[in-house]
């Protein structure tokens, strides 16, 4: 084995030469070691006296999942960048054109650059199991594949095909890999795996790369520059901008790379691809995703500096009110062998729960066996007696938001708790420490704040109120662990953090709305700046009663009246039934296709802006959310900086692009933000005063985040 | 400056560009070939005394490639003296090549040239070239969509309905009937003849007369799909976050028709007309090419004309006959909405939606039509516009002498 991990040997009876990769640590990464390892590993085999053949295999559990982010991350310098991956290009050129058969033995996922080495091998067989992952997703970090991937693959499977799997940053499992063609062949075993690679070989012993054959021609029936072409990727680019509105570089890039590519012999390819990927990675919004979606949502998911503990003593789960919310709590729960008692005083709630439940296994179950399905609804029970919740380990409180109602059911329920039984309540906003006076037993109440539709949203926002014990947290950490959500951790405070920085989104844009400015404008503004879903179309979805109700429990809580042009202009919507989507009017009509917004809207404004446009537009909606999420964090609400990122992405919906909202302060430096939320403070009011610490940074030249 | 004048201007039939039309069969260099070999027969021209011969072709490949007009040249059996120039100004490029040739005289750097232009679209289909103007970078970039988005783009910000482009359709194949019928293009059109000397075609084949109202109602919005599916409408949200859905409106009834044709302007110096014999018909007054905003991409002729006629001196009153060329119907309604002229001053002998649009022959065509029809009716001042691709303008204007 050589220093950087990688060896060469010679199996004398067939002539075929394995380069393990074995690289320091738990996983192979492409770096500059990486590239060195392979090198000399390569120069090894290639001396080899008769060989036939190379499998290149991981000693590891994957294959190889990529680069080295660390090295990513920091690098700013463009040139250095392009010789680097000029250097790889050359090192996968020699392994595709030397003349012996190379084979990607994929006993483990291969992505990214790990999967980029696999497509610079001629045969690429994988082990047929659902751990093993093939992809390109480079683009989630905001880069593209800078090792040939965007070439290799299209002319492997075709450009359309491709052109779905990079621009989306697809990942694919074993069996759907083979079907798509990004891996030739599946083997049951590691066994089977290598007696397929070695045969190959001894059946191939001159292969080429298709794409080094006289006469090539490209799979999946468009030939580039013609006319297929062209309308494939003119359809291909405008789809995909319908999709991102502009807001995201990496897949427009990436559909650049491909068609560019296309165009020329694949040595030039190579350096258009290089050249495109160089800009990518030096870009800023590169680093403040890769920040964002790699160092703090690796040290959320791994709940770093949390209370930790081995077993969270939690079997047995009830579940108070069998709404969206109950149900799909239920579902998760019972997808991870939860026993879960789904509660309601409503026998059609109970039955729409329990229809629901059986939708998800159909849809989201289908690996599981007919037996296995039954299994899990099995351990779905639903009840109407709340005596059948007696020796649960965890109940997930998620009846209607009202203080009263859940310190009934809390005083009701309680006592049927196995001994020190955790208390959960899934508002979305009323304080814990509020609800948790009804409880005997404080110290064992916890907020799960949950987000609809529950199977599909990632994120729990765990609440820890005034009494709740480090021990009950780290078993609520633990079970949203189990259920494979990720969770961030708040401080007690009415609306926590989530649901401030989404009321702070979608009211800033009823505020605009009422203010006059132009709703198409409003909507625009939101997925230009890389907002998830546009503020008056989710509003919609949530409905605008629910928000006039939040209102209220405002009100109540800060102890003030709000009597806003934007909380005026959802008050009379509401009183004239426009609530929303499920009513089938809110801010949009929906009577129409496409739906179309109100054009009542532009009667209930209260006059007309003195300034507008998308920029203005689009500036007052972020900086109302960075600013909340700021108070946040100077409230100490927010324990982590991370949270806020992680939190707002998954949760809410903030631009990803971003990295989050103080990544988007940071990005425009704390004393630019003061600047504006000074400006906006006077025409605005107080929703857009700088929290304190934001002055101080701004004064101190800091930002939230060390910059790279 | 000298001035640049007008003796001559004739063009083919116009056939459908389809393997059904009567012009499929012609090669695109005969078909322009044919033609300067009329036009020089027909004023009697010492082809040696023609000092250049500039073509606009737009789709400049397979046979249209290699440029063509020196090949037509050649086959027209101009003297070896003569040389030929192809250009590419997409839908402008026909006028683009006169006017072009126009300013040469009007410098003096020549005294007898010939523009026109020629496209075989039955032939080389449109958009065959291939080019970066619609590629991914252009796309994301700058939003840039094909023209038919642009055309529905326009008719949503300016108020236009359906029924408006469809009535202006109607109106098209109305005024190309009634011209057809009292010969209106007889002197401009010189009949295409095979190797043979047998006509093929002596009269545009494209018109409909029993076109209806009804009949351009139950087309299919041609754009629609394309739009609304492909996502090709979102490219323009960012140059037009203020429209929330394009309005789909133009159809293969109420846009230009795809045909086959070329055309051919012989334009000198009022000395090299004497010395050839020649009477002037009518002279330059302005030529102007511009560019506006490439999104919405067809609005072009009005800053074009505003131009011209500020070039020229005049205002839009002082002209008698307006060619506005009709690719979509949008284009001549927006044209007389903004500049505020009477539509029955614009294609008064219907346009590109009943005759058809040879795209790189188009603007040389327009302006033979503009001047039979100031003869016949004996008016003076004539303005000759179109809308370009990528979002240029282009605009003549002449004056009878």
């Amino acid at each position: 084995m050589n220093a950087q991990g990688f060896s060469a040997q010679l199996d004398a009876a067939t002539g075929v030469a394995t380069i393990t990769m074995a690289m320091p640590g738990r996983a192979n990464k492409v770096n500059a070691d990486f590239g060195a390892g392979l090198q000399d590993a390569l120069a090894t085999a290639l001396g080899f006296q008769g060989l036939k053949g190379i499998v290149i295999a991981s000693a590891h559990a994957d294959f190889c999942v990529g680069a080295d982010l660390d090295f990513v991350y920091k690098q700013r310098d463009a040139k250095a960048l392009e010789e680097m991956v000029g250097q790889m290009n050359l090192l996968y050129r020699k392994l595709e054109t030397y003349g012996v058969p190379v084979v990607a033995a994929l006993t483990g996922s291969a992505l990214g650059g790990g999967y980029e080495l696999a497509l610079a091998c001629h045969h690429r067989i994988a082990l047929d199991e659902p751990r093993v992952q093939l992809g390109l997703p480079e683009v989630s970090l905001g880069v593209i594949p800078g090792a040939g991937g965007t070439q290799r693959l299209p002319r492997l499977i075709g450009i359309q095909a491709s052109l779905e799997l990079i621009a989306q940053g697809k990942i694919l499992r074993a069996a759907q890999a083979k079907k798509a063609g990004l891996v030739d062949a599946l083997a049951a075993t590691p066994e089977a795996l290598r007696e397929a690679a070695l045969a190959w070989i001894a059946a191939n012993p001159k292969a080429k790369q298709p794409w080094d054959v006289g006469g090539f021609q490209w799979p999946g029936g468009v030939q580039p520059n013609t006319d297929m072409a062209r309308q494939l990727f003119m359809a291909g680019a405008a789809m995909l901008a319908q999709k991102t509105a502009g807001a995201y570089k990496a897949p427009e890039v990436a559909v650049r790379a491909v068609h560019d590519g296309s165009l020329v012999d694949f040595e030039t390819a190579l350096k258009v691809e290089s050249a495109l990927f160089a800009e990518r990675v030096v870009s800023d919004d590169a680093k403040d995703m890769i920040r964002t979606f790699w160092y703090h949502r690796t040290a959320v998911e791994k709940q770093k500096g949390l209370p930790q503990t081995d077993d969270a003593g939690i079997r047995k789960i009830g579940i108070l009110g069998a709404g969206m919310m109950g149900a799909g709590i239920a579902f998760v729960s019972a997808q991870r062998g939860y026993e879960v008692v789904l509660k309601d005083v409503k026998q059609a709630s109970l039955d729409a729960a329990a229809e629901h439940c059986k939708k998800q296994v159909a849809e989201k179950a289908k690996h599981l066996s007919p037996a296995e399905k039954e299994a899990l609804l099995g351990r779905i029970r639903t009840t109407l007696d709340v005596q059948d919740l007696q020796g649960c380990d965890l109940v997930i409180e998620a009846v209607f938001e009202n203080k009263e109602l859940k310190h009934r059911v809390t005083r009701e329920t309680e006592p049927l708790l196995a001994a020190d039984g955790v208390w959960a309540s899934n508002t979305s906003a009323l304080p814990i420490t509020d609800l948790a006076e009804a409880s005997a037993h404080k110290e064992n109440f916890i907020g799960l704040h949950f987000f609809s539709p529950v199977e599909a949203m990632p994120l729990v926002e765990v609440i820890v109120g005034r009494a709740t014990s480090e021990k009950t947290l780290a078993r609520a950490l633990a079970y949203v662990r189990s259920i494979k959500k990720t969770a961030i951790v708040v401080n007690d405070g009415y609306g926590f953090y989530t649901t401030r920085l989404f009321s702070a989104y979608i009211m800033e844009a009823a505020q605009l709305v009422a203010q006059g400015h132009d709703p198409v404008l409003v909507e625009w503004a939101a997925r230009k700046a890389g907002m998830v879903i546009s503020p008056l179309k989710v509003f919609d979805e949530v409905t605008l009663s629910l928000a006039a109700h939040g209102f209220e429990m405002m009100e109540h809580y800060k102890g003030e009246k709000l009597d806003a042009p934007g909380v005026r202009l959802v008050r009379k919507m509401v009183e004239a039934g426009r609530t929303g989507k499920a009513a089938g009017a809110g801010f949009y009509d929906y009577q129409t296709k496409p739906r179309k917004l109100w054009t009542g809207l532009r009667e209930l404004a209260e006059g007309t802006p003195a300034e507008t446009g998308v920029a203005y537009i689009e500036r007052r909606l972020m900086l109302a959310q960075a600013l909340e999420a700021a108070r946040c964090l100077d409230e100490g609400i927010l324990r982590e900086k991370r949270d806020a990122e992680i939190g707002a992405i998954m949760g809410v919906g903030f631009a990803p692009n971003t990295g989050g909202p103080l990544a988007w302060i940071d990005r425009r430096g704390a004393a630019q933000v003061v600047a504006w939320a000074d400006a906006f403070a006077t025409t605005e009011g107080a929703r857009f005063a700088a929290p304190k610490l934001l002055r101080d940074m701004a004064a101190r030249g800091e930002t939230f985040f060390e910059q790279v | 400056m000298s001035e640049a004048f007008i003796y001559d201007a004739v063009r083919t039939p116009r056939g459908r560009g389809k393997a059904n039309g009567s012009l499929h069969a012609i090669k695109p260099v005969d078909l322009l070939a044919g033609l300067l070999r009329g036009l020089a027969q027909r004023n009697q021209l010492d082809t040696s005394a023609v000092e250049d011969v500039s073509i606009g072709c737009v789709t400049q490949t397979s046979e249209q490639g290699a440029c063509i007009a020196r090949t037509a040249v050649i086959l027209a059996g101009y003297d070896e003296d003569v040389p030929g120039v192809t250009l590419n100004r997409f839908c402008g490029s026909g006028l683009e090549a006169v006017n072009g040739a126009a300013a040469k005289v009007a410098a003096g750097y020549a005294d007898l040239t010939i523009g026109g232009g020629v496209e075989s679209m039955s032939r080389v289909a449109m958009g065959s070239d291939g080019g970066a103007l619609f590629d991914p970078q252009m796309a994301f970039d700058y939003g840039i969509v094909p023209q038919g988005i642009s055309a529905d783009l326009i008719a949503t910000i300016y108020g236009f309905t359906r029924d408006d482009v469809d009535a202006f359709a109607l109106r098209s194949q109305k005024r190309a009937a009634d011209a057809i019928e009292r010969r209106a293009f007889e002197r401009g059109i010189l009949p295409v003849k095979d190797v043979a000397g047998v006509t093929v075609l002596a009269r545009d084949e494209l018109p409909r007369p029993d076109t209806t109202k009804e009949g351009l109602g139950s087309l299919k919005a041609s754009f629609e799909a394309m739009g609304t599916q492909f996502g090709l409408d979102a490219l323009t949200k960012q140059r037009y976050p203020q429209v929330e859905n394009i309005r789909h409106v133009h159809t293969a009834g109420n846009s230009s028709g795809i045909v086959d044709g070329a055309a051919a302007v012989l334009v000198g110096s009022r000395e090299a007309g004497a010395k050839a014999g020649l009477k002037p018909r009518a002279r330059i007054r302005a030529a102007v090419s511009i560019s506006a905003e490439p999104v919405i991409m067809l609005t072009g002729p009005v800053p074009a004309s505003q131009k011209a006629l500020a070039k020229a001196g005049m205002k839009a009153s002082d002209i008698d006959l307006f060619e506005v060329n009709e690719a979509f119907a949008v284009v001549p309604l927006f044209f007389a909405q903004q500049m505020n002229v009477d539509p029955d001053r614009i294609n008064v002998n219907g346009g590109a939606i009943a005759l058809g649009h040879p795209l790189g022959a188009t603007g040389a065509m327009l302006l033979g039509t503009v001047l039979d029809e100031l003869e016949a009716r004996n008016l003076a001042t004539g303005l000759v516009t179109l809308c370009i691709g990528g979002g240029m303008g282009i605009a003549t204007i002449i004056e009878r002498v």
